[in-house]
């Protein structure tokens, strides 16, 4: 693969670093990104391997990158995507590049694993026409508050859904922990996740927090506390 | 005229590679790119990309099976990748064949890789003659235009 030095690209073109070890993956993906939908916004550096992606980047250490963003497939041997992704995200801390994790299998936990590892988005192969918009929705080459909702809601959806934290401390001070968590998951859920989850989510924690308060003034009344217990009576 | 028969020939042979199953709507998908005019020649490239890649990979697997001990992993990995590469330009037949194929590696069942082995190999040649069939029919449509 000829893989050239500082890449010079007009204004608003995406330099994407492709990254397969199918060659027949490869083309497919270079063709889609150069189809007349998305003509002249992509200009795609084909690898075939995650060492010579690695090799790419460091040329660029230090320096402006060259690359806008990296696709890259999951499965591979010797350095797989996701030990990528995270050597990709650690070459610059500061300002990492968007990465993008593509993969023939279909599997939550390997989803989340790459979302966790800072993954801006993961596409379930075969790569379609469709999928090239998430594309350009995560790369830094444009600014991401024009992005269209479902794109966040498709990455949001594969997110572990933030769960309230268990009941099990016993002590006052273990209760007021839980409402502040449970207030943060408030707060994030109707930032994340989509429609449906923060409503049942709510409602869930609700029901919880009110069961909470009842116990403490089930407590607190029990251990003779005078005013609440009129509360109580 | 010879060309709108050769486009009728053509059509035909896509509607019944779609019709048995042989391929499915991502291969649809890839022919509307072309067709847009914008990376002609697309479908002529990849198809030819992946009998290729097929071929090696069958070659690869049919030598592993005769080992006289299997490495099941090495199988699994190249099976894989036919699996990956078939799903990619809509070689549906093939995929599930491998899907299947997977399986019976997983399980290190000998003789069920060696028969699931014939049966993408037989899958994978009667794609091929169709494809060949399919590009030859477009270039004898573009050199009557």
């Amino acid at each position: 693969m000829a893989v050239g030095g500082g890449v010079e690209v007009e204004e608003g073109v995406t330099r994407v670093l492709l990254v397969d070890d199918s060659p027949v993956d490869r083309r497919v993906a270079q063709l889609l990104l150069s189809s007349a939908s998305c003509a002249g916004s992509f200009h795609v550096i084909a690898v075939d391997s995650a060492k010579k992606a690695m090799e790419f980047l460091g040329l660029k250490d230090g320096k402006e990158q060259a690359i806008d963003m990296v696709l890259t497939d999951y499965c591979m041997p010797e350095m797989t995507g996701y030990d990528l992704l995270k050597a990709v995200k650690a070459l610059n801390p500061l300002k990492p590049i968007p990465v993008i994790v593509m993969s023939s299998e279909d599997e939550p936990q390997r989803i989340s694993r790459c979302l966790s590892a800072g993954a801006e988005d993961f596409i379930v192969k075969p790569l379609q026409s469709k999928d090239v918009q998430r594309l350009r929705n995560c790369s830094t080459g444009r600014p991401n508050k024009g992005s269209p909702p479902c794109e966040c809601d498709a990455a949001a959806k594969r997110k572990p859904l933030v769960l309230p934290p268990s009941a099990a401390d016993a002590s006052p001070s273990g209760r007021r922990a839980n409402f502040a968590g449970v207030a943060m998951v408030l707060h994030s859920s109707r930032v994340e996740l989509s429609q449906y989850f923060p409503l049942l989510l709510k409602l869930v924690v609700l029901v919880y927090a009110v069961l909470c308060v009842g116990e403490l003034l089930h407590r607190w009344s029990s251990r003779g506390g005078c005013s609440l217990a009129l509360w109580c009576a | 005229m010879a060309a709108a028969a050769l486009r009728e020939q053509l059509n035909a042979l896509l509607a019944s590679m779609f019709a048995s199953g042989l391929v499915d709507e991502q291969f649809q998908q890839l022919q509307m790119l072309q067709d847009d005019g914008s990376t002609p020649g697309f479908v002529a490239e990849v198809v030819t990309l992946f009998c290729d890649d097929a071929d090696r990979i069958i070659s690869e697997l049919a030598a592993l099976l005769e080992q006289p001990v299997v490495d099941f992993d090495k199988v699994d990995a190249y099976v894989h990748q036919l699996k990956g590469s078939s799903a990619s330009i809509g070689a549906q037949k093939v995929k599930f064949t491998c899907m299947q194929f997977r399986q019976l590696c997983q399980d290190k069942n000998r003789d069920g890789c060696i028969m699931a082995l014939a049966v993408v190999r037989n899958e994978f040649y009667d794609l091929r003659n169709k494809f060949q069939t399919m590009l030859q029919l477009e270039q004898q449509i573009q050199a009557q235009q």
